[in-house]
């Protein structure tokens, strides 16, 4: 399965469809990184043929932008609104890898997103899990979309 | 929640609920509660946040997500757990989407108090 691909697939689809913004896939990385710059990540999980969690990591300024043409607004500070449109990012790329599976032959259920948002977070899948992390550059700066998963 | 947040040099294990009930359940220790557990957890003296820890408490999120879809579907058949992941930080929020119902529980160990939360979409 190419699941680098469907990621992409899936957050270029969300961006066009729901963020109306042009977003750039840069180089997937294949290992846990611990930094990736975050300020805001919202996280869902995957059961099923497929066990793991996607996560969308933002630097805060890339989740004002994003959220604010989401919602045609211009949020400042990371309150409640982005929380919810960026959870809400994270649902949708999940809803559109979970369709590339299921066309795949993979049948997997989405639980629901939550947001976590500070300074110097940590994420981190267990230590059995594979890792695909893809990063993406739209106009106000760059985030990644990763993927920690084991099959069934 | 609101009187826990942020949450401060605390790690939360969290694992996700899918199937005929969603939501997730995660575990939020502070440090010194993350350490004293998995040094009773593993038999050995951990003094850092390390993969240890990690480990240690996605497995406990793992082992609560597993007792939970048991007790919401007849023998957990119709629910199926995600994989356990942490946060760890300095200081952090966690919060879910609106629509989902909350439970808080505070419970007391030797090394201090922690929260365990479960959260399902309604």
């Amino acid at each position: 399965m190419q699941l680098d691909r469907f990621i992409i697939d899936a957050t270029t689809e969300v961006f066009a469809s729901m963020v109306f913004m042009e977003l750039v896939a840069g180089d997937v990385i294949r290992e846990d990184r611990a930094d990736l710059g975050t300020n805001i990540s919202s996280m869902i999980g995957l059961a099923g043929d497929l066990k793991g969690l996607l996560s969308v990591h933002c630097p805060r300024q890339v989740a004002l932008a994003v959220s604010g043409a989401m919602l045609g607004m211009e949020p400042e500070e990371l309150d409640d609104d982005v929380k919810d449109a960026m959870g809400e990012i994270a649902n949708m790329v999940a809803g559109g890898l979970k369709a590339s599976l299921l066309e795949a032959g993979s049948n997997v259920e989405l639980a629901i997103p939550t947001t976590v948002v500070g300074n110097s977070i940590r994420t981190s899948g267990f230590s059995g899990a594979s890792t695909i992390i893809v990063p993406f550059s739209v106009p106000d700066g760059d985030f990644a979309v990763e993927l920690n998963y084991v099959l069934g | 929640m609101d009187e826990l947040q942020p949450l401060k040099e605390t790690i939360t294990g969290m694992v996700g609920l899918a199937g005929i009930h969603k939501g997730l359940i995660a575990v939020h220790f502070p440090y010194e509660v993350a350490l004293a557990i998995t040094s009773s957890f593993l038999g050995m003296e951990v003094d850092e946040v390390n993969e240890d820890v990690r480990d240690a408490v996605g497995e406990i999120a793992n082992m609560l997500g597993g007792n939970v879809k048991t007790l919401l579907s007849d023998r957990g058949k119709d629910i199926e757990l995600s994989l356990p992941s942490t946060i760890s930080g300095d200081e952090y929020n966690f919060s879910s989407q609106e629509q989902v119902d909350q439970v808080i529980l505070p419970f007391k160990a030797p090394a201090g108090v922690f929260h365990v939360e479960l959260e399902l979409e309604r």
